[in-house]
């Protein structure tokens, strides 16, 4: 199935999030969509689904005009979506999920589930993908399963193009290698695939074609062979960027943080953090690398307070921090920029004011005699949007209604407004574009120069490498290693899948 | 559906003038409520009424009559339903053509019934908006109001004391009893998980039990009656009346003010408060709340014991504002109506004080209908009414389908019923 999008316009009211935007894909290719966070790509993408009515433009199918205004006929036109965000009922099964919406009955009401699991099965196995139990729960399944599940869902309503909204922004580095295997194989069986993200590099590894916007505007449309990774990011950004952290060599002071023998238990009751030692220096980034689930984020929840561990030592400034709440961490000078920023590092409904001092309630700038000091926490918020490029409509805008860079600004800004001892930021610019992450590094390299310790937990070995001053491997709960960034990316492979326990460097 | 299907001119206007608006904002969505509220009520009495019944099944006969009756029926109605709630125009002319001969009581006697009844209901309103806004959900309003009540009583006709002193430690014991329950079922959710609604539910029938034990206990109950009533507030216990010496029939108390104060009090709470703030955040995001160092322990018992403490207190202002004494019956359906109220006010204090008031005058002007028109139009017409309203308020996404408000989406997604879900 050819799909074409003719001059598509939208505009919500003085702002034009596609602008003439024209894209062709052919049957059988994956054609990526590239460009920054409010490039107005997922605008495109809602209009093709149907969710939202374009001002101008028109859809054509295999050369003729379709009228698409609902999802209903997106799918009835062979369009599926695999959002970002799942549209998954996470307490039904597998079976469950793919057959919601179009049960097979016999007799009505009755839903023949034997069907159901018929029909999946052989969905599987014609597009490769492994399904181990139909009727496992979605909500026990791994993110690249529940994944899997979404595509499958599409693809059972006989899907020829399927969207992708950012699918490896969730997913670790082994499920990703996996979700590019499934994306050949649809690819091979004749489905068209669009695919949105922001990774340079995945963009280059997968597409047929690559079309860049920027301000809702396509400012280019190339191929892998044409193009690479810096070509793709000066015209997505619209100016040459940075991909090398300009930083000087650290200066490292005084030891601030010293970790002795950590031991934490997860959720579980699982030891998912063991015999953890290392200690951070004014002046010096440690950063922590490692495959997603290796228990970082069970040591930075100990961390910051948010889990007791069961045994060992966190000593800031000498002080053992071990076992005292959240907010003896805060006082400490403890900052955090969490791994998950809206779940945790946010509260979406409120103003980019009062989201701007959440964990600063205490403090005499915005407090009065009686209640909080409102006209402070403005002026607070005013300065802090300046300083930090926050773009909003003003101040007072709910943070929801922000984009992932300038959310992650806020909670950045936030961070770096207290007085500081040790700053943790866990994974600090997953799922941004690369401005922002530009913006972020900066900021971060800036923070440490200032004198304060920092702690970067990212499982991208590139912003690891590219921030870190030293790097500790954490992989089952251990550190294999703690070594310099300038270690070769090999080693760096062997140390991240577990090589690395019997020899310590550093 | 047109203007012309419609036959309240007055609502007509309104209507078309909110039509051409065709803007989706809360006080348009209101007024649709209402109207939409009224209309149900209009077919109700409609097809309540067996002399109209015929007269439709004649329809054809005499269209016109038809009409014309239907609409005389539903217009007197109504207009009683106004006067009983607001004000009575027949004394309001008497008292502006001779301001000496007017009876003052019957001009205002409709408000001051509206307020008194609206009076506890406001505070218990906002007690549930508390932690509604809070995301807990607290179903036992009807026990901390008996509670609250109680324990007034029992400072009411044990003491004789100066009333400001008084009234103050009723209020005291009160709010004390109301914010001890509900804390409690803080307590119980904080440290062991237990679900506020369950606990909170079942401590309503602890409440209810509690109260028919002590009214058969010599302490509380009437000397000498078997009518299940408790010993009444002292003079020195009870809310004064604002106008009571204008005339005898303005029955307003004092409880009217505390309630005001107490919408403001709340209204700060939330906007100023760094423990309402703190409450606000662990409602709307626990997790990032808890990344912010907020205790969610401590929050969930202040948040519960607060909301306790302001249903103790209308259990206080129903006890000495109204009644003076307790029967098996106290509180009523103060707890449960209190959530509506709360609700059709969007947990907004001022929101939940209107509410409340509307309430109240659905209430007293139901009566009035009922006792004054010519065929006894039944009290539980403006429970229909009032039943519409806030379900076209709970489900804006109705109103704006039906009438196909622009922006309506935004309204709709902007639903503020944190909490509910």
């Amino acid at each position: 199935m050819k799909l074409e999008l003719r001059g598509i316009t939208k505009r919500f009211g003085s702002l034009t999030a596609n602008s003439n935007v024209s894209l062709v894909v052919n049957p059988g290719e994956i054609h990526c969509l590239l460009g920054e966070n409010g490039a107005g790509k997922s605008t495109l993408m809602n209009i093709l689904y149907g969710l939202i009515t374009p001002d101008e433009g028109q859809i054509l199918i295999d050369d003729e005009v379709v009228t698409i205004a609902d999802p209903k006929d997106a799918v009835n036109h062979g369009i599926g979506m695999v959002h970002q965000h799942f549209m998954l009922i996470p307490v039904f099964s597998v079976a469950d999920n793919v057959i919601l919406g179009s049960e097979p009955v016999k007799p009505w009401p009755v839903i023949d589930y034997k069907a159901a699991t018929t029909r999946l099965l052989e969905l599987a196995k014609e597009y490769g993908f492994e399904i181990d139990d139909p009727n496992a729960t979605v909500e026990n399944l791994p993110i690249g399963a529940q994944q899997r599940v979404e595509i499958l869902k599409a693809l059972s309503h006989d899907a020829s193009v399927l969207i992708l909204d950012e699918p490896t922004a969730v997913l670790t580095p082994q499920e990703t290698d996996a979700f590019m295997v499934i994306l050949r194989s649809l690819k091979a069986s004749g489905k068209s695939i669009i695919f949105i993200t922001h990774k340079l590099r995945e963009v280059l590894a997968l597409a047929d074609v690559i079309t860049v916007m920027r301000l809702g505007e396509v400012v280019g449309v190339t191929t892998p062979a044409q193009t690479d990774e810096r070509g793709l990011a000066t015209m997505m950004v619209g100016r040459t960027v940075n991909f090398v952290v300009e930083k000087v060599p650290a200066t490292p002071g005084d030891v601030v943080l010293e970790v002795r023998d950590l031991y934490v238990e997860d959720a579980r009751g699982l030891t998912s953090v063991k015999n953890v030692s290392f200690e951070v220096r004014a002046g010096e980034i440690l950063a922590v690398a490692g495959v997603q689930g290796n228990g970082q984020t069970e040591l930075v929840e100990a961390l910051t307070g948010m889990r007791h561990p069961s045994s060992g030592s966190i000593m800031l400034n000498d002080v053992n921090l071990a076992g005292q709440s959240v907010r003896h961490f805060l006082n400490a000078g403890v900052g955090h920029v969490p791994e998950d920023r809206q779940r945790y590092g946010l509260i979406p409904s409120l103003s980019i004011s009062d989201n701007l001092v959440l964990d600063q309630l205490d403090d005499a700038r915005f407090l009065r005699r009686f209640g909080r000091n409102l006209k402070a926490i403005k002026a607070n918020g005013a300065k802090l949007r300046e300083s930090f490029d926050i773009r909003s409509q003003s101040e007072e805008a709910p943070v929801g209604a922000l984009s992932g860079g300038n959310q992650q600004k806020v909670v950045m800004a936030r961070e770096l407004s207290r007085e500081l001892k040790i700053l943790i930021c866990s994974q600090p610019t997953r799922g941004l574009d690369v401005g922002s992450i530009e913006f972020m590094h900066r900021q971060i390299v800036d923070i440490r120069d200032s004198g304060v310790a920092v702690i970067i937990v990212s499982s991208e070995l590139d912003e690891v490498v590219a921030l870190g001053d030293r790097v500790a491997v954490l992989y089952d709960g251990e550190i294999q290693a703690i070594v310099p960034p300038t270690t070769s990316r090999e080693e760096f492979g062997l140390l991240m899948a577990g090589a690395g326990a019997a020899k310590v460097t550093l | 559906m047109t203007t012309t299907e419609f036959q309240d001119p007055q609502f007509g206007t309104i209507l078309r003038f909110a039509m051409r608006a065709r803007q989706a904002n809360m006080f348009i969505v209101l007024v649709l409520a209402l109207f939409v509220g009224l209309a149900f009520g209009a077919i109700m009495i409609i097809v309540t009424q067996p002399t109209l019944l015929t007269s439709w099944s004649h329809f054809f006969h005499h269209p016109g009559g038809t009409i014309a009756s239907s609409f005389n029926t539903v217009w007197f109605a109504y207009e009683q339903l106004f006067q009983g709630a607001v004000v009575n125009f027949h004394a309001l002319r008497m008292l502006i053509d001779d301001p000496s001969k007017a009876n003052l009581g019957i001009v205002l006697g409709p408000l001051s019934a509206t307020l008194t009844y609206a009076t506890p209901l406001i505070v218990a309103g906002l007690g549930l908006a508390i932690g509604f806004r809070s995301s807990l959900f607290n179903i036992g309003g009807q026990g901390q109001v008996i509670l609250g009540g109680v324990l007034a009583l029992l400072v009411g006709f044990s003491f004789h004391m100066t009333p400001v002193l008084q009234v103050a430690l009723e209020m005291l014991a009160a709010m004390a009893g109301g914010a001890l329950l509900a804390g409690f079922a803080g307590v119980l959710k904080a440290y062991t998980g237990a679900h506020e609604v369950i606990v909170t539910m079942m401590s309503n029938y602890t409440m209810i039990a509690v109260l028919g034990y002590l009214l058969i206990q010599p302490l509380f109950a009437r000397p000498g009656v078997l009518d299940g009533a408790s010993k009444a507030v002292g003079v020195t216990g009870q809310l004064p009346y604002f106008f009571s010496r204008i005339n005898s029939s303005l029955l307003l108390n004092f409880g009217f003010v505390i309630a005001l104060v107490a919408v403001f009090g709340v209204q700060w709470f939330f906007d100023r408060s760094k423990t309402g703030f703190e409450l606000l955040m662990v409602g709307q995001n626990p997790d990032a709340a808890r990344v912010a160092g907020i205790n969610s322990r401590r929050s969930i018992i202040i948040c519960l014991a607060f909301a306790g403490c302001l249903l103790g207190l209308a259990g206080m202002l129903e006890l000495t504002g109204v009644d003076h004494f307790v029967t098996p019956n106290f509180g009523g359906s103060y707890g449960f109506d209190a959530i509506t109220v709360a609700l059709l006010g969007r947990n907004k204090p001022w929101g939940v004080f209107f509410a409340a008031i509307f309430f109240g005058a659905m209430f007293s002007g139901g009566e009035a209908m009922q006792a004054f028109t010519p065929t006894n139009i039944q009290f539980s017409l403006a429970d229909v009414i009032q039943a519409v309203v806030v379900f076209c308020v709970a489900t804006p996404a109705l109103l704006v389908e039906v009438f196909h408000l622009r922006g309506g989406a935004r309204l709709v997604s902007n639903n503020n019923t944190g909490g509910w879900v």
